[in-house]
Order: structure tokens, then C-alpha cells, then sequence
């Protein structure tokens, strides 16, 4: 906690490396760790305000102050809930996150692939982008879920049901043909791409509550990847991504290498607090 | 898309002319000589040998910011994916040498931990201090640079500023077929200096404004660059992750990207006719390939045909 706040920068948010401007994703991820103990108001008003400056008028988030856009990092943001945006502020995040599909689930996209003969792909449900105009890939369609699960538990609605189910059906329509999931292209002319670590994960925290041999097998997949990862950011995903499914092993993990970043750093807390019973990504 | 404002677009236009008037050679008239050198494997004589390459070329980087930018995308330890360590720690010492304050950079495009990618592709073991000298141009502070007269649909892009404000930006990519581009040399190398922390990993924008026409603007918008290629061990077949190994023995170096991506491309067996993004960023392709002059061996001598994917056979020399 300490390491955090002590890289806060004077505008509010947090950077990605130690004296650095303010990113959101590093801001949000400092958020999220700062909220599971007790921290003076002051640096939580400054960090607020910072985000909420930032938030654009069509209800998303840009990665940056310099960059007029907004895009996957509205996910991360609302992960924060209502209680710390303000309800006003959520409910525009959450309604520009259902807005959000990828460039390739768009009917001229699917009819080119149709054409060409890909009539799986031309059906593939739609998942969200990293940036708009964009295809949509694991990490923003797992976040976004996560972010819009949590919404669906405080406000439930059709709509929210809806992208959710497709979701699920987006990530595994995506996992690769070892069980697990990369940055969201399974197969390259017809090489069979394997899994990262992180990215396997993290689709299975947002596959929480869901259950099928594909997902009991990538639970499988992540306790081999477990017990070989010393990468912070891999190894937290990992345990969140298991312990989503109570499929956790006790001591399964290696020394982790030191966090180096404030993502890291905030992960690593999220990871154990999470084990501690309190997940902040499924509350 | 990114839309540009009159005032970021004069801003960006500011920043554009003041790198180019930083660079070295007049833009109107790119060094087209290319360096090719033997290099038979990854031993000590690359010091020697980088330091005779950048002494060939006359470069004037006394007290200047060099970047060094390797390519590296993935790590498997049976595949020639990323630049070789070593051949980035013989660059590294090479222009120190001549008196320039050198840093390393990259932003690859599909995972996030950088850092931890480098230390299993050896960089750490290699270079003493990599840590200390590596920036992640991914997470780095970005400035929106316009495209003027853009090939792709982009009319700006967010790129590191990492790379922006150096003296001179240094392409070490790996010398691979790609299996969308047909090769993946200095010129598509410089995806790496696009923002990841603002497009997401991967820079799939760049992918639907156009691969070839973005590495074609962006070879135009980044002036002020030197090429130092690894072909010592390259990849053929569906690279540039999962094609095969491939000895090639070269290293080739230049001032001018797009003659060296052109010289590349010769020794591969391949036309550089044929490559779209070389095409592009040429104008007149035929005027472009005549002015380059090699330097050291000729192609003739090193060349080594390169296995293309069946869809790519038509780029055969």
C-alpha cells in the first residue's frame, strides 16, 4: 500500500513506471488495491478527481490525458463500481461498454469472411476491442465482462445479460487448441498458436460462474502454467483466474519475480487479497 | 479513427519538420548504400564487425540519444523469433564507441510483460545493466504524430515519445517472412514504436488502416533512423513466429530503411518489386532500387532463398 501511494503523482493518478505521467490502467489498477485497506481520504479525493476528469462525454475513458479517444480502459474504470464513480458517471461508463463490438463482428466484416469461405469466423459472437474501429480480443472482452457482471449484480437487465452470454461464447470460441488463451488468435494458417499464461487467466476470472469440460480443462492447463510462472503479471492472473473456479492448489505458485510496475504492484495485493476471500474483480 | 484538430495537426507538423531537420540525411535523398557484411554466428567478431559497419557509414552520433530497437515478439526457445542479444549488446558498444549516449527500446504487440520477455530471450544475461537501459516504448509517454499524405486510413498515429525525441532510432529486426506482410525487416520493425498502452497489444488498428500502407507511413514519419539487420539466423515459411530456422549469415546495415529493407529482400530471394509496404514508401520503386549502391559482399554472394508460404509465391525473385 505504502509503494503505491508514495508513486502517486501530484495530478492524482498513477503512472505506469515510478515518475512517469498518469496513466488511467495503472490509476485504476492503484484504485482497486488502495480500496482493500484503509487510506486517507486525501490521496483517494486527488485520484477521484482525476479520473473523473477525465472521463469523456460519450461515458468512456481515454488511456491518457494527450489522448482525445476512449477505449478498453473504460472496462478497468468501471470495475471501480458506482459507489466510487457516482452512480451518474457508472451508469455512462457501463452504457458505452454495451455499445462497444469489434470492427469484425460488423455485417460487412462477416459477409467478406462468409465469402471467403469462413463461415465459422463470419459467426464468431461479438467480443469488445483494445481501441475502437478495432477487432475485439481476449483481455478487453474478459475485462469488460467482468466489469459488466459486476453491473448486472447491482442493476440486472436483458441487455446486460445479453453481451454477457455473448461473451462467454466469444472467449471460448477463442481458446486455443491447448485449452487455454492467448491474445485472442487461436490458429495462424492453420498453426495451432498455444496459450499465454496471463491471458488464460484471465478469461477464466471472467468465466466465473460458468462451467463446461472446455473450462474445467483450462483450469487444468492453468495449475501446469502455475507452477512454471514467476512473471507477476501472469502468475496473479493465474491465481485469480483459478480461484474464480475453486480450482486454486494450495502452494502451487513459485517465488514471483518483485512487481516493477504499479500494475504489478496492485495486482500482486489483488491476487492475495483474493485468496483472503475478498475479490474485488467478482464482488 | 483518430481525428486531428487544426492546432494538434500544426503541432505534430512542428514536430515532424524538426526531425527531420535532426536527421542526417536530406530527405529529399535518402543514403541509399547498405552495408553487407558475412556474419557467420553470434561470436565476438560482431563488435569488431558493427563497429566497421557504423565507421563505413560516417555517422556522426558524438554526444547524440541513440535508440537501439530490436525486434522481439514472443519467446520460444526453438525458434529465431527476436533479435539476438548479442547483436543488440555489438550495437550497443559499437556506438558507444563513437561517443553516443545509447538506450534500448521496443513495444511488442502481443504480451504485456515486457521485461520478462527480454530476460527469456537472454537480454538480461547479454547486456550488462539491460534494465537500466531498456525503456517499454508500450507504456512510454506517446505524442500523436500526423500522417501527411498517408497511405493508410490513420492521418495520425501515437508513438513513444521515446523514440521521437532520440537523435537517431536504430531498426534491429530480425530477418523473417511474414506471413501477411511477405518479409519483416527495419520498415515493419517500427510498429514497435507505436503505443500499445493507447491501441492495445496487439496494434491491431494498424492491421485494418492497412499493414503495408502503415509501414509505409510510418517509415515516412520517422525520419531520422539507421537499420541494422540480423540475418545471421532468420526465419522462412509462416514467420515471423512460426516459421523455421534459417541460416543466412549477414548482417546488414543502412541508413536508408527502405534500401535496406530492398537489399534484404534480394538476399532472401524475394523481388522487392513485390512488397507492397517497399512500393508504397518508394514512390518511384525502379528509381529507388537503381540509386542503392551495397557495400562489403554483393548480394550474389550471400544470397539464400528464403521458403515462402504457398499464398506467397509470387514474391519469389
Amino acid at each position: 500500500m505504502l509503494s503505491i501511494l508514495a508513486s502517486q503523482n501530484p495530478d492524482g493518478g498513477w503512472p505506469y513506471r515510478p515518475a512517469a505521467p498518469s496513466w488511467t490502467e495503472p490509476t485504476t489498477y492503484a484504485l482497486l488495491a488502495l480500496s482493500l485497506g484503509d487510506v486517507a481520504a486525501e490521496p483517494l479525493g486527488r485520484a477521484f478527481g482525476w479520473l473523473r476528469g477525465l472521463q469523456r462525454a460519450d461515458g468512456g475513458w481515454p488511456p491518457q490525458p494527450a489522448v482525445p479517444e476512449c477505449t478498453w480502459v473504460t472496462a478497468m474504470v468501471a470495475l471501480l463500481g458506482p459507489d466510487r464513480l457516482g452512480a451518474a458517471s457508472y451508469q455512462r461508463a457501463i452504457a458505452w461498454l454495451l455499445e462497444q463490438t469489434g470492427e469484425d463482428s460488423g455485417l460487412l466484416n462477416r459477409l467478406h469472411l462468409y465469402l471467403l469461405g469462413n463461415a465459422q469466423a463470419a459467426q464468431a459472437a461479438p467480443g469488445w476491442p483494445w481501441f475502437p474501429g478495432a477487432t475485439a480480443w481476449v483481455t478487453p472482452t474478459a475485462l469488460s465482462m467482468l466489469a459488466l457482471r459486476k453491473a448486472h449484480r447491482t442493476i440486472p437487465s436483458p441487455a446486460l445479460r445479453r453481451r454477457l452470454e455473448l461473451g462467454t461464447a466469444f472467449l471460448l470460441q477463442h481458446a486455443c487448441s491447448d485449452g487455454g488463451w492467448n491474445h485472442g488468435c487461436p490458429r495462424v494458417f492453420n498453426y495451432e498458436a498455444p496459450s499465454y499464461p496471463e491471458t488464460t487467466g484471465l478469461a477464466l476470472l471472467a468465466l466465473h460462474g460458468s462451467d463446461s469440460p472446455a473450462i474445467r480443462n483450462a483450469c487444468r492447463l492453468a495449475q501446469v502454467q502455475l507452477a512454471s510462472c514467476r512473471s507477476p503479471e501472469a502468475q496473479c492472473w493465474l491465481r485469480l483466474g483459478l480461484l474464480a473456479h475453486a480450482q486454486l492448489p494450495p502452494d502451487a505458485a513459485p517465488p514471483m519475480r518483485p512487481p516493477r510496475t504499479i500494475a504489478e504492484l496492485a495486482l500482486a495485493q489483488l491476487a492475495s487479497a483474493a485468496e483472503h476471500g475478498h475479490n474485488v474483480f467478482l464482488e | 479513427m483518430p481525428q486531428v484538430s487544426r492546432r494538434e495537426f500544426l503541432e505534430g507538423s512542428a514536430l515532424a519538420l524538426g526531425l527531420a531537420g535532426c536527421s542526417r540525411r536530406p530527405p529529399s535523398r535518402p543514403d541509399a548504400r547498405v552495408s553487407v557484411a558475412r556474419a557467420p554466428a553470434y561470436s565476438q567478431a560482431l563488435y569488431e564487425d558493427l563497429r566497421r559497419l557504423l565507421v563505413q557509414h560516417r555517422l556522426q552520433v558524438r554526444g547524440k540519444r541513440v535508440l537501439l530497437k530490436p525486434n522481439l515478439v514472443e519467446f520460444d526457445p526453438d525458434a529465431p523469433i527476436n533479435t539476438h542479444p548479442l547483436l543488440v549488446h555489438a550495437a550497443l558498444e559499437a556506438f558507444r564507441s563513437l561517443g553516443a549516449q545509447v538506450v534500448i527500446g521496443e513495444g511488442p504487440g502481443h504480451r504485456r510483460d515486457t521485461l520478462d520477455m527480454a530476460d527469456a530471450a537472454g537480454y538480461f544475461a547479454t547486456i550488462p545493466h539491460f534494465e537500466d537501459l531498456f525503456t517499454d516504448l508500450n507504456v512510454d509517454q506517446v505524442a500523436r504524430v500526423p500522417f501527411i499524405r498517408p497511405h493508410s486510413r490513420l492521418r495520425s498515429v501515437y508513438l513513444a515519445q521515446s523514440a521521437l525525441r532520440c537523435d537517431l532510432l536504430v531498426s534491429m529486426p530480425k530477418m523473417k517472412t511474414h506471413h501477411w506482410a511477405g518479409v519483416t525487416l527495419s520498415m515493419k520493425n517500427l510498429f514497435g514504436v507505436v503505443s500499445c498502452g493507447v491501441y492495445g497489444w496487439p496494434k491491431n488498428v494498424l492491421h485494418w488502416a492497412g499493414i503495408h500502407e502503415s509501414i509505409a507511413d510510418l517509415y515516412n514519419a520517422l525520419p531520422h533512423h539507421f537499420a541494422i539487420v540480423d540475418g545471421i539466423v532468420g526465419m522462412e515459411g509462416n514467420g515471423p513466429i512460426q516459421g523455421n530456422r534459417k541460416h543466412a549469415g549477414v548482417v546488414v546495415a543502412g541508413q536508408d530503411l527502405l534500401a535496406v529493407d530492398a537489399t534484404c529482400c534480394q538476399i532472401m530471394g524475394i523481388d522487392p518489386h513485390r512488397i507492397q509496404c517497399l512500393r508504397l514508401a518508394a514512390g518511384h520503386i525502379e528509381s529507388r532500387l537503381r540509386s542503392i549502391r551495397q557495400i562489403g559482399e554483393t548480394i550474389q554472394s550471400v544470397q539464400t532463398p528464403f521458403d515462402l508460404l504457398p499464398e506467397f509465391c509470387s514474391i519469389r525473385l
